[in-house]
């Protein structure tokens, strides 16, 4: 810290999470990339089913009804078919909803990615801007009871997100998985009554994209049961063999399973086309050929932009409808201020051709009289885990140690204190 | 031998520990860099810009970043590195006196720097809002549409958002208290934060003008919520209005055009011919050619003076533009305005408001007409006398008397529009040659 005052920081071993409907984002403030990304799946099986696997801690005596249960987080284990694992998501509407099983996600993040005891690292949570006051509270005793963390602290993701580009006022434009979000940012406050959100994110544009593929009768067996697949010529039916499992996998490992398989496919196939889906504009760029985890394979044209499109071209849930209702929305003195910073954060901006439009949109809908500029980091890290990395930054400033909520504040003037403490 | 005691773990004797100063020398005096003392001579036949090129070392651009190696940066400085021990780093804790709670945290730190107070504590800014008692409230700051209540919790967001008024707005309690704009809130608080302040003896009181703000976000709300038809039809206007301020400057610049050639045309005509040329048409049509001949001067009268050009609607001006005298006006005669400007005791250029303007124009359009009419009148003085001098000639011995009236410029007044008509028009005069 000795020669730090030159760049404003001070590391003092901050950990940063970063929940999402998509995955929870875990690592040290300072770093510049998550430590983990942790899909924001539980997998839940009957104890029986016992294998090897990591588990969540066998000391968390209190809750004795779930110790018939066995819990499988992460990527691996998550692929994995198992007898009776059945997948449930913690998140609901951008915000902690199953809270057993969020302790079972922050367990594996203390256990298997921090690999340090939680009373040494202050904690730094995003949340999403329309967090409720109640499940901020119940965030708030769980970290300082549970995990005994010696200090708290919880930020918008938005507010993160534009910290990311070194902003603190900026009209935040957040493309996760669940939804998309119009966020205005000033001073690193978040207005919230003029926040506006549509439910058109990533997961919509996978159903979209499965429906698409159902029905020209692809099939999308997933790659986890798979054995072997020969190779066929474009478009010929595959030939595959099945794994040979003694159950049937549940249908909710199924359906994620099929999901992630769509998934990749949005993410190498789609595109958002540069001006409204227009058939014969669209029939003039190159197809994308893409195989599938059985070994089928095929072109895709215009059926890349027709699905994308379905993100730009709702009358009231397009992201560029969005954008400019929430700017509309904001004190008419700060909008030439939010139009000339709309920063872009998301995975699920990462579509092809998405930024090009939203910026496209917005344009149409500026004032004449404003300048528009988008900030978009180029970097698919920056882009996804946006929310993540202004934390990293923000918890390693050395101006910000004076903000964290600290354990005496906390057992002096209890949760109900986080409110006023993190506005 | 060092790196051997450091990994037994031995204590080194006699090699001090590494500090800035050390490393960087700077304890010994330094070597004074100043520009200008490194002069190097042009060699013969080198081009003065080639030179300057080569030879501008100690003109180096400043650092972008502060530096705190003392002037010369590293670039000069001889860094002495040598075995000695470096400086430790501790993971320590740390109290911070910007937080009220003294929690500690834990941080890298060099132990050397341990007296030190946290070094981000000194931006710890707060914002002062004012506050009042109970009795100042009750007495001072009352208001109709403001219960103590609310105030108070105006002034507890103000203070918890450092009068960010807008975030203010945002998280203001609307379950407890209706909903209130952004001008609404700074109305009050200001109202608060004034009376206080003239409580406490202060002189400078700031006032807000919350309905002047009103208007002007009116009126910016308007300007952004134009539609695109309405921006469009506006930039139409616009350049309709520009054809025809276009078409209007080519007009006046036509009729000075025309007024000048009228004015050339008229000075060329300004000898006794003009008088003469006239004359005889109008005798012809008309049978009292007195009538044409006055009708003649009153006219010349009115058009006289000075034409100033119409300012109107040509878009933004200053008003002294008005004043400017028109270009046909020539050297002579505005050299003479100023004349008698001066005489009069006037200003020149006298501050252009309405009144001033007007009259300014007036009399000076007043004073050209004067000089015209006093020109126009020694014209006629002297083709009076050069006809009394031909009448003599051409019959000796008679003498023409011209009635005084005619003669005297100074009896003007008096003069008998009839009979000057009657003797400068005489029928037979021998002038028109
Ligand atoms: N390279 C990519 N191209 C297209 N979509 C992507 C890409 N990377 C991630 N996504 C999509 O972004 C979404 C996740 O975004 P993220 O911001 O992590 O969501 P959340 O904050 O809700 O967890 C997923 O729907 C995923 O499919
Ligand atoms: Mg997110």
């Amino acid at each position: 810290m000795s020669g730090g005052m030159l760049y404003g920081g001070d590391e003092i071993g901050a950990l940063v999470f970063d929940p999402g409907h998509h995955s929870l984002r875990v690592g040290y403030a300072q770093e510049d990339t998550p430590k983990a990304e942790i899909p924001a799946v539980v997998g839940v099986a009957p104890d029986e089913a016992i294998k090897l696997e990591a588990e969540s801690k066998p000391d968390d005596s209190n809750v004795s009804s779930q110790s018939q249960h066995k819990y499988y987080i992460d990527t691996t284990f998550l692929h994995t078919p198992r007898v009776n694992m059945e997948l449930h998501s913690y998140m609901k509407d951008g915000m902690i909803e199953n809270w057993d099983m969020f302790e079972k996600i922050l367990d594996y993040s203390y256990d298997k990615i921090i690999q340090s005891e939680s009373h040494y690292h202050p904690v730094l949570f995003s949340e999403s801007p329309w967090n409720q006051r109640q499940k901020r509270e119940r965030l708030t005793e769980l970290m300082f009871e549970k995990y005994k963390v010696p200090a708290f602290f919880l930020v918008k993701n938005a507010v993160l997100a534009a910290f990311a580009t070194g902003r603190a006022t900026a009209l935040v434009i957040d493309s996760g998985a669940t939804h998309t979000s119009a966020v205005p940012v000033l001073d690193g406050y978040v207005i919230s009554n003029a926040v506006v959100k549509s439910p058109l994110g990533g997961d919509y544009l996978i159903l979209r994209a499965r429906e698409m593929l159902e029905q020209m009768g692809i099939d999308l067996t997933p790659a986890a049961l798979i054995a072997s697949k020969d190779v066929v010529r474009d478009k010929d039916k595959p030939r595959f063999v099945k794994k040979k499992l003694s159950f049937q996998p549940s249908n909710s490992w199924m359906t994620y399973m099929v999901k992630k398989t769509v998934q990749d496919f949005q993410q190498s196939v789609l595109q958002v086309s540069e001006s409204q889906y227009d058939e014969r504009v669209v029939s003039n760029i190159p197809s994308v050929h893409y195989e599938f985890p059985t070994g089928y394979h095929q072109d895709f044209g215009t059926e890349r932009f027709k699905l994308a499109e379905g993100l730009f071209d709702h009358a009231m849930l397009g992201a560029g409808y969005i954008a400019a209702t929430s700017a509309g929305m904001c004190d008419v003195d700060i909008r030439p201020a939010l139009y000339s910073s709309v920063v872009l954060t998301g995975g699920n901006s990462l579509v092809q051709g998405f930024s090009d439009r939203l910026s496209r949109d917005l344009s149409v809908r500026t004032p004449s009289s404003a300048r528009l500029k988008m900030i978009a980091a180029n970097g698919s890290v920056e882009r996804r885990f946006g929310s993540w990395v202004g934390g990293s930054i923000l918890a390693a400033i050395g101006t910000f140690q004076q903000m964290w909520m600290s354990m005496q504040e906390y057992q002096e003037s209890g949760k109900s204190q986080i409110d006023r403490k993190c506005p | 031998m060092a790196d051997v005691r450091d990994i037994m773990e031995l204590d080194r004797p006699g090699t001090p520990e590494i500090t800035r100063e050390t490393i960087l020398g700077t304890d010994k005096p330094k070597k004074k860099f100043t520009p200008g003392t490194k002069i190097s001579k042009r060699p013969e036949g080198m081009h003065r810009e080639v030179f300057a090129l080569l030879y501008n070392d100690n003109k180096d651009v400043p650092p972008l970043f502060p530096s705190d190696t003392g002037g010369n940066g590293y670039k000069q400085t001889k860094i002495k590195l040598g075995m000695r021990r470096p400086r430790k780093w501790e993971w320590m804790a740390f109290t911070n006196p910007a937080r009220s709670d003294n929690a500690t945290f834990y941080h890298w730190r060099r132990p050397s720097d341990d007296a030190k107070e946290y070094p981000f504590a000194k931006f710890n800014k707060k914002v002062d809002v004012p506050t009042y008692t109970d009795v100042e409230y009750q007495q001072h700051l009352t208001s109709d549409t403001w219960t103590k209540e609310e105030t108070d919790h105006l002034m507890d967001l103000a203070q918890q958002f450092d009068l960010r008024f807008i975030i203010i707005a945002d998280r203001y309690d609307t379950q407890k208290f209706s909903k209130r704009s952004v001008e609404d809130l700074k109305e009050r608080y200001y109202k608060i934060n004034g009376i206080l302040a003239k409580l406490n003896g202060e002189k400078k009181i700031y006032t807000y003008d919350a309905d002047h703000e009103r208007r002007r976000k009116e009126q910016l709300k308007k300007l952004y919520d134009r539609t695109p038809e309405q921006i469009e039809e506006e930039q139409f206007l616009i350049s309709e209005l520009k054809k025809i301020e276009a078409r209007k400057k080519e007009r006046e610049r036509k009729t000075q055009d025309l007024q000048k050639l009228i004015s050339q045309a008229d000075i060329q005509n300004d000898t006794p011919r003009k008088t003469d040329k006239k004359i005889p048409k109008k005798k012809l049509s008309n049978p009292r050619p007195s009538r044409v001949d006055t009708s003649y001067i009153l006219q010349a009268v009115e058009t006289a003076g000075i034409k100033f050009p119409d300012y109107k609607n040509s878009g933004v001006s200053l008003r002294s533009q008005r004043m400017k005298l028109p270009a046909n006006i020539g050297q002579k005669k505005s050299k003479a305005i100023e004349q008698s400007l001066q005489e009069m005791g006037l200003e020149l250029n006298p501050t252009a408001t309405e009144d001033i303007c007007q009259h300014f124009n007036e009399l000076r359009s007043d004073m050209v007409l004067l000089m015209e009419i006093k020109s126009a009148l020694e014209t006629c003085e002297y083709d009076l006398q050069s006809l009394r001098h031909q009448y003599e000639a051409l019959a000796p011995g008679k003498t023409l008397i011209i009635p005084a009236q005619l003669t005297n410029s100074e009896q003007e007044n008096k003069i008998n529009t009839g009979e000057i008509i009657d003797v400068v028009g005489s029928p037979g005069t021998p002038l028109n040659t």
